[in-house]
């Protein structure tokens, strides 16, 4: 016998023998053999991915030995166990370089979340009551494959439904192949801010149905069409990397920088100059620059080949784009839009790009397509290669690419009216993040059986019948393959970095418990005894590829991945936006799309635009229960702890609503109330609101705080791809009230009239 | 050869994403102060993100600008303390010690940068919060002054670690959680005593300047101009 494993032995005789004798059952020791070897005081890194936005951050956790308290077959006790201390971003990662933003740095707040689910529980109250029992993971399993087991033998297909988060790789590929082989329909992705248009566009004029990879630190011109590409759009780590060595990064060279948006972003406060669009028009204004470019002939390049062929008219120079036709829809005059043609022109290395609110019109595709075309015509130069290109493809089929076709505000309708027997819900909040005009909360509240794999209970899960409380991100196997912010192939992979804190089991591992369970062709289907195993069976064919790690068989190559946390691809020397710019031209072409946007909600009774955007820090919502993101001050406003509007100072002056006054947002769907901000970056016919507060339910530090903007939206979508069009609903707004019943919390500045009790210590 | 702590904040590449005061807090265990406190304007922050708003639409102008101690060689916090808890360290960082400190405040008083954050109450982490906090970094109580200590922990273990291993300390071996998040490299931690360190190379720019530098607090925080782009010329 191995001494380590006799000091094991002996140390969990005596154990038993001291609980044996304790009488505080609350106090007693469990164990104190520790899972793994951490040397007490020294810290040990760990790889991780980040999970708290889409863009697939790699992670080093830094993990020390500490005291957790923590219940164990239903005995509260304290026991010695690695600790998540601090995050930061993976040196070995493609995307983020080693560095993390302030989101994915309150990773560790999600791991260590009071309210999270401790281990299962099922409904005893009323749906959305709250009320829940805690029940064993033996009977929990045992409930739902009962479930699951009756519905088989139904000859029903659409028994069965699966809504989720959009994810890629393993995890989406183990969910589709246990719906595929049940003979339920195919899950639905959903989140408020899904990317749908820009992939049908990106397909369209590059061929490529992803996200853009963009490689700033060699660009000289940048103009960004509403993307909040510092911030909150797609890869903003990677994009933030490239935007320094914009900047600074060269000797006597420094990139302008413009930004074309309606209400002014963390991302449009860097521009060096700053565009005011009417919204929905951002399209034209893209054509108007391209139009000037091609009629004065600025360029070599002037076919821009297959995304040009998107736009009616390109060939012919864009006849009705001219300057002043394009300043009479954007607001943009007809002078700056020459002058940009001209500056973009005559600058080295230019790119054009689009994200945000031009997406969420009802013309987001043109929008989109315009923009893409403009990239083709600028963005030619030779010797320092695109600055848009796409991630390539990981050169295996380990990760599983998400079907535009199946995300978006359409497939939830399409759920909500397919009426299911049984939901398995997993990280996404429809309830909260869907207008309340799509009339979801009601469609999910008439399905039997809901089974939630949430960490926290928040308005979706709170209907759910029984709840199976995944792992906290830090805690399981996870693998991911980032859509953007790489150019070269990255797929990541992460070994749980500390163990489970609580009774939960990762929702990988449980759904292929029950595949083994109901047997027959789902078990057949998912082999793997765990998500571990199915990982590496997904990995192992990436060894013969020519990549990140040599190894020369699968036993060596495996722990290396892991160690890495993850495998990158060799450069292949060809861009993948150059096969792009040559590939063959689409049979449809833009030309039937719709160009003009349109809004719910007539001018005359709503006399704003009404523009939701992502907050930094909370996100679509998703990641208000955590106190860091909270009380970070979001840095345009300082505001934390609230929600509010921002409304132009003039507008402001005219409507007598002065800075911190309550205001009522008024749709033709619905209102709400929040203070008021005024402020010189937005436009005067626009009111914006960040999204993420106004959870009825989400934790202790989310619930029952400022207000909603999704829950008042028309439920108006781009119609090519069913994406919710966020930024197409018309508002009124109302003074109705004071600062003091408004509660806006500044850092700076202060706050008058907030109430507040004397404090004592 | 001794070290001198110093710190480059280009406000050129600086884009105001606030990952700088998240991995703040956590690397050293800030609390927060939730609502009601923060409305009163008790909030901690050892490195805060400031911004100028220039103009009116459709030309407003926003500048960001990072503030933080500037561990001031003649440090106006440091002579006014009744109990030496402000102190110089050999190092040239600008000390606080805890134990010492008896909350007179005086100290936040006369820092000009009011970077200094006094604790109105004793920190709550409500369980299993307490599991993210930092070994490495003492959770301090109510009535205490805190700020920015250059993550003196991470100082002091790269160089016992240097030591133990009876080398030099490399440039680039360590920095501060603000400068290790910061994605545009708008944060360089460093040197300033080692002629070739980038933080050493970037304090002589013809950009540097330093916050409020007419008072004579000699910082050894060095902020970068931003650049601009004036018709057509890029300078």
């Amino acid at each position: 016998m191995e001494r380590r494993n006799f000091l094991k032995i002996s140390a969990l005789t005596g154990v038993a023998a001291t609980l044996d004798a304790c009488h505080a059952p609350d106090k007693q020791l469990i164990r104190f053999v520790q899972e793994e070897y951490l040397v007490p005081g020294i810290a040990t890194i760990k790889p991780g991915i980040c999970t708290l936005c889409s863009a697939g951050c790699g992670l080093e956790v830094r993990v020390m030995q500490g005291d957790a308290e923590v219940v164990r077959n239903g005995q509260t006790g304290i026991i010695k166990m690695g600790l998540a201390k601090k995050l930061e971003g993976n040196p070995r990662s493609p995307v983020n370089k080693g560095k993390l933003c302030a989101r994915g740095q309150a990773g560790l707040q999600v791991l260590y979340n009071p309210d999270r689910i401790t281990h299962p529980i099922k409904r005893t109250g009323a749906r959305g009551s709250g009320e829940f029992q805690e029940i064993s993971w033996d009977d929990a399993i045992k409930e739902i494959s009962s479930h699951l087991s009756t519905l088989q033998t139904s000859k029903s297909t659409n028994v069965l439904a699966f809504l989720a988060r959009p994810l890629r790789g393993q995890r989406r590929e183990l969910i589709e192949k246990f719906l595929k082989s049940f003979g339920a329909p195919h899950a639905v992705w959903y989140e408020p801010f899904d990317e749908a248009v820009l992939r049908q566009a990106n397909l369209l004029s590059f061929g490529h149905a992803a996200l853009p990879t963009l490689n700033l630190g060699q660009a000289d011109y940048v103009i960004s069409f509403g993307a909040d590409f510092l911030g909150t759009w797609n890869s903003p780590v990677s994009q933030s990397i490239g935007y320094g060595v914009m900047r600074q990064g060269w000797a006597g060279r420094r990139a302008k920088f413009v930004q074309v948006e309606s209400r002014m972003s963390q991302t449009g406060a860097n521009a060096d100059e700053w565009i005011a669009c009417r919204p929905g028009t951002e399209g034209a204004l893209a054509l108007g620059i391209a139009h000037v470019i091609l009629s004065e002939k600025l360029t070599p390049h002037a076919t821009a080949s297959r995304t040009g062929a998107q736009i009616a008219g390109w060939a012919a120079g864009l006849p009705e784009y001219a300057p002043q036709e394009v300043e009479k829809q954007t607001g943009v005059s007809a002078t700056v839009i020459t002058r940009l043609a001209h500056e973009i022109a005559r600058s080295g290395s230019a790119t054009a790009f689009i994200g945000g609110a031009p997406l969420a019109q009802t013309n987001g595709l043109f929008n989109a397509l315009a923009v893409n075309a403009l990239e083709s015509l600028v963005d030619t130069n030779h010797e320092t290669g695109p600055i848009l290109s796409f991630t390539p493809d990981v050169p295996t089929n380990v990760a599983v690419k998400p079907d535009p076709s199946q995300s978006g505000l359409a497939s939830l309708a399409a759920l909500a009216k397919s009426t299911p027997q049984m939901l398995l819900l997993y990280d996404a909040n429809p309830i909260y993040s869907a207008p309340a005009a799509t009339k979801i909360r009601e469609a999910i509240a008439k399905i039997p059986y809901i089974v939630s794999f949430g960490s926290f209970i928040d308005e979706t899960s709170a209907q759910a019948d029984l709840i199976l409380p995944d792992n906290a991100p830090l805690e399981q196997w996870l693998d991911g393959e980032p859509e953007s912010g790489s150019t070269q192939a990255f797929v990541s992979v992460a070994p749980p970095a500390v163990a489970p804190l609580h009774n939960t089991r990762p929702m990988t591992d449980v759904l292929l418990g029950l595949a083994h369970q109901l047997g027959g062709e789902v078990a057949k289907a998912l082999l793997w005894t765990s998500f571990d195993a199915m990982l590496k069976a997904a990995f192992i064919p990436l060894r013969t590829h020519a990549g990140s790690i040599n190894a020369k068989t699968d036993d060596e190559f495996w722990p290396a991945v892991q160690k890495d946390g993850g495998w990158v691809g060799a450069s292949t020397g060809v861009s993948p936006a150059a096969q792009a710019h040559s590939g063959a031209a689409p049979s449809k072409t833009a030309s039937d799309v719709k160009r003009e946007p349109e809004f719910a909600g007539s001018a005359s009774d709503f006399p704003f635009y009404f523009q939701p955007y992502v907050s930094p820090s909370l996100g679509d919502g998703s990641t208000a229960n955590l106190p860091w993101m909270q009380e970070l001050p979001d840095v345009l406003t300082t505001a934390m702890w609230s929600s509010w509007v921002e409304i132009n100072q003039k507008t402001g002056t005219r409507l007598g609503i002065q800075q911190g006054d309550l205001v009522e947002i008024q749709s033709a769907q619905g209102s709400l109330r929040v203070p008021a901000v005024l402020s010189p970056g937005i436009a005067p016919d626009l009111v914006a609101m960040p999204t993420g507060q106004g959870h009825e339910d989400f934790g202790r530090f989310a619930s029952e705080r400022g207000a909603n903007p999704l829950a008042i939206l028309a439920p108006v979508t781009e119609e090519s791809t069913g994406s919710l069009a966020w930024a197409a609903t018309r508002v009124k707004i109302t003074r109705v009230g004071g600062p003091e019943q408004a509660k806006l919390v500044l850092f700076s500045g202060g706050l008058s009239g907030f109430p507040h009790e004397e404090e004592s210590r | 050869m001794s070290h001198k702590w110093g710190l480059v904040v280009d406000l050129d590449r600086c884009t105001g994403c606030e990952a700088c005061v998240v991995a703040c807090h956590s690397e050293n265990n800030i609390p927060t102060a939730g609502e009601d406190q923060a409305a009163r304007g008790r909030t901690i922050q050892w490195i805060r993100v400031e911004r100028t708003w220039e103009g009116d639409f459709p030309n407003p102008k926003v500048r960001f600008q990072p503030v933080l101690c500037q561990q001031c060689d003649a440090a106006p916090c440091e002579p006014v303390c009744p109990t030496y808890a402000s102190y110089h360290t050999e190092e040239g960082l600008n000390g606080q010690v805890y134990n010492r400190c008896i909350g007179t405040r005086f100290c936040a008083n006369a820092c000009p940068y009011t970077v200094r954050s006094f604790n109105f109450f004793n920190p709550k982490w409500e369980k299993p919060l307490n599991l993210q906090l930092n070994p490495d970094v003492s959770v301090r109580s109510v009535g205490i002054m805190e700020k920015c200590t250059f993550c003196v922990q991470r100082i002091k273990s790269a160089e016992i670690q240097a030591k133990a291993e009876r080398r030099e300390l490399k440039d680039g071996e360590f920095t501060t959680a603000c400068a290790q998040s910061c994605a545009s490299k708008a944060l360089v931690f460093g040197d300033l005593n080692d002629p070739n360190s980038e933080v050493a190379r970037m304090a002589n720019s013809d950009r540097a300047t330093k916050l409020l530098g007419d008072l004579g607090t000699k910082p050894n925080v060095t902020y970068l101009e931003r650049g601009n782009w004036q018709d057509g010329t890029n300078s």
